[in-house]
């Protein structure tokens, strides 16, 4: 074969794929001249897998369902720098997820049978559910962002807020079942102003199916809500502000070991600093104003090299038998252990 | 020589070489049943009565008295049975009197003070896992009230300690360290609880040039520290000194505070030294009236590596001669992440910060400030209100 023809074939698969090339892609005009869209559901819709997504200041009033991977990326334009998806004030905020939980979802933005294979990536959104109560049952709640079974992906840098729907406001949710296992990342995002869980990792199998990274959130529920709810996945969960919650970290770790270091939990009046099952390590937290700093469901969680401070009681360990509690200062709490097994 | 005779002489010089020191160990509230103890009923008879430089062992129990201490010393609370709780308390009966005047000209009743008689003497007073509570001591507001007060001419350690409930109609301080004119002095306070004040939580003035106090101030937890209008208030105020604010968190908690400033610092315009505010977090002080902020730097003070959520103004530079540097912070959040008022120079610096969910990024920024690459996000104006 000559070379020419070589290069004729080479240049006639570059013609067939260059339609199908995952680019930059925007939404909202700001940024020509990359291809626009007029909503972020349009554009994830029509992208080629792959894709970055653009995403100029300004409100969006949409529920957006994300199937391919793809980056969703907020930019700035000019001296503004927030894009918001948001409840749309007409109506039309529909249920469309069912959680492994069996509670049926309205979620703002729900990413679900990725096809091809690959992350979904949301970095620099803000999702506000102001205006989104839709009531609170086992069957009905709110989330802003859900990552369904068998999807993975990183967010980082977003803002979810507002979040309350009666008691059922659900900030992100990421959840597998049964199947490969899949990476979450949420990092570096504030996440706030919801009334029931903050940031939710939970698989359901026996040998967890997720591996979540909870990182260098600062969380601020509205009120005596769940911060981060950590339910049989595998990871860790460090560098996080916790404030003003009902509980600041849940980890159940029935499914595999969870680590729970470097977290600042402070001002959960009359609640729990954090839940630590078997499986979980937790270190070098600090843990301050607060009614229980470290609360044992039961027995076989590590915990060392934490602050206490100002804790109604530290240690409150049920009489559970197993737990490794070592190297921790305690300061100003009026109990330090409570129910102790020796 | 044989060894046992060296092993004799090198014991009988260790205990001659001891012997004068008398006997070092003295315990109050008599927990310390064992034999080598010398037992005081009083705090305040302890500190008074014991050879300098000699550490007392407070146990458990409530001691409801004003201690003034004038000699080096280590005052140390000690687990005792299921209790590990030495509270200097308010005497209900009354007889709190003001004991002091701050270098500041304002007149205290201090619950702990540390006061030096002899000038040119410096003492060393070391207070460990101690907590001294405020309750029933509101004195008013015009002479305040403090937890712990090192008055001039004194250094030391304050640390594992807890001062609370210092409420004084708006005037109730928890740690307050100071240095005017004389000898350098060196005060740390670390790892302590600091909470339920009305004025500050822990305060830390010089106001000499050249510098004379170095001060470290790190780990320590500050919390519901709260003032009502028109009074503002300090988690961690540090004036004219040398110091490192390190690793505290500072957060509002359910006494939502007005005009509250999470760490205020207030350099000297001159004079060397310098107030460094790293690794913090202040968090959680939301504001119904727009008054507060989360890190508030005045001169040159290095603000770096903190994070603040959850307040009306993360970074709010006073009145600068000298800019304050502020890089490496995270904020989250806020309605303004970085508001200067106007009031800045070429030394202003702000570089290398995240500044995520806030209403405004930097706001009414004088145009003579260096700002470098700093990262935005979900901000809704990145920059606002410009200077004339």
């Amino acid at each position: 074969m000559s070379q020419r023809l070589v290069w004729f074939f080479v240049s006639a698969v570059v013609a067939v794929s260059a339609p199908m090339e995952a680019s930059n892609y925007q939404v909202g005009g700001c940024k020509p001249p990359l291809t626009n869209f007029p909503t972020i559901q349009a554009a994830v819709n029509s992208v080629p897998a792959g894709s970055t997504i653009q995403v100029c200041p300004g409100v969006y009033p949409e529920q957006v369902t994300i199937t391919q991977p793809l980056t969703l990326l907020g930019v700035r334009a000019g001296n503004s720098n927030r894009a918001v998806i948001a409840i749309n004030p007409t109506g039309g905020l529909a249920p469309n997820v069912t959680s492994i939980i069996g509670q049926g979802l309205y979620a703002q933005v729900l990413v679900q049978n990725v096809n091809p294979p690959g992350p979904v990536n949301i970095t620099g959104i803000t999702v506000d559910g102001g205006g989104g109560n839709v009531g609170c049952s086992t069957s009905v709640g709110l989330v802003g962002i859900f990552y369904a079974v068998g999807t993975s992906g990183t967010i980082n840098e977003v803002t979810t807020r507002n979040h309350q729907s009666s008691g059922c406001g659900n900030s992100i949710w990421a959840e597998n079942t049964a199947g490969a296992t899949q990476i979450i990342r949420i990092e570096n995002s504030s996440v706030r102003n919801f009334d029931n869980w903050g940031i939710t990792a939970f698989s359901d199998q026996n040998t967890s199916t997720l591996t979540a990274t909870i990182n260098r959130n600062f969380i601020n529920p509205a009120s005596s809500a769940l911060a981060v709810n950590a339910q049989g996945m595998v990871g860790s969960i460090a560098n996080n502000v916790v404030t003003s919650a009902g509980v600041g970290i849940g980890s159940l770790a029935y499914a595999g070991p969870i680590t729970v270091s470097g977290n600042t939990v402070a001002d959960v009046v009359g609640g729990i600093g954090v839940e630590v099952t078997s499986g979980t390590t937790a270190a070098s937290n600090k843990v301050s104003n607060m009614a229980n700093a470290f609360y044992f469901p039961d027995g076989g969680a590590t915990v060392k090299s934490n602050t206490v401070m100002n804790a109604t009681y530290a240690f409150d360990l049920h009489c559970f038998v197993g737990s490794t509690v070592s190297a921790n200062t305690v300061n100003d709490s009026q109990f330090g252990f409570q129910y102790p097994p020796w | 020589m044989s060894r046992h005779l060296a092993w004799f002489l090198s014991a009988v010089v260790m205990l001659a070489m001891s012997a004068p020191l008398q006997a070092l160990n003295y315990e109050v509230g008599g927990c310390k049943t064992v034999t080598g103890y010398v037992n005081f009923t009083t705090i305040s008879a302890a500190v008074a009565g014991v050879p300098a430089g000699s550490k007392i062992l407070v146990c458990p129990g409530v001691y409801p008295e004003q201690v003034t201490i004038t000699q080096p010393l280590t005052l140390k609370g000690i687990a005792s049975g299921n209790a590990s709780r030495a509270v200097i308390a308010i005497n209900p009966n009354g007889n709190l009197a003001p004991n002091v005047t701050s270098i500041t000209g304002q007149s205290l009743y201090a619950q702990l003070l540390v006061q030096n008689s002899t000038p040119n003497s410096p003492i060393t007073v070391n207070i460990i896992g101690i907590t001294v509570d405020g309750a029933g001591g509101n004195v008013g507001c015009g002479t305040d009230l403090a937890g712990i007060f090192y008055a001039s001419g004194t250094s030391g350690t304050i640390n594992e300690i807890t001062a609370r409930h210092q409420q004084s109609s708006d005037c109730g301080n928890g740690i307050w360290v100071e240095n005017g004119a004389g000898l350098s002095q060196t005060i740390t306070v670390e790892n302590s609880s600091v909470h339920n004040m009305d004025g500050s939580g822990i305060v830390a003035i010089s106001d000499q040039n050249p510098l004379t106090l170095t001060a470290a101030i790190r780990g320590n937890f500050v919390s519901d520290t709260a003032v009502s209008e028109p009074y503002g208030s300090t988690g961690i105020y540090a004036q004219g000194n040398s110091t490192a604010i390190t690793g505290n968190i500072i957060t509002g908690g359910t006494n939502v505070a007005s005009q509250f400033t999470g760490i205020a610092t207030d350099q000297n315009e001159s004079g060397g030294g310098g107030i460094t505010v790293s690794g913090n977090v202040v968090a959680d002080i939301p504001e119904p009236h727009g008054e507060s902020a989360g890190i508030s730097p005045r001169n040159g003070t290095i603000v770096q590596s903190n994070k603040v959520s959850n307040v009306y103004v993360a970074f709010f530079p006073q009145a600068i001669t000298v800019g304050p540097t502020i890089q490496s912070n995270t904020s989250m959040n806020t309605k303004y992440a970085l508001a200067f008022n106007c009031i800045g120079n070429s030394t202003t610096s702000v570089s290398g910060n995240i500044f995520s969910d806030s209403g405004i990024g930097l706001d009414t920024v004088p145009s003579q400030a260096l700002i470098g690459h700093n990262s935005f996000y979900n901000i809704d104006t990145v920059q606002a209100d410009p200077c004339p």
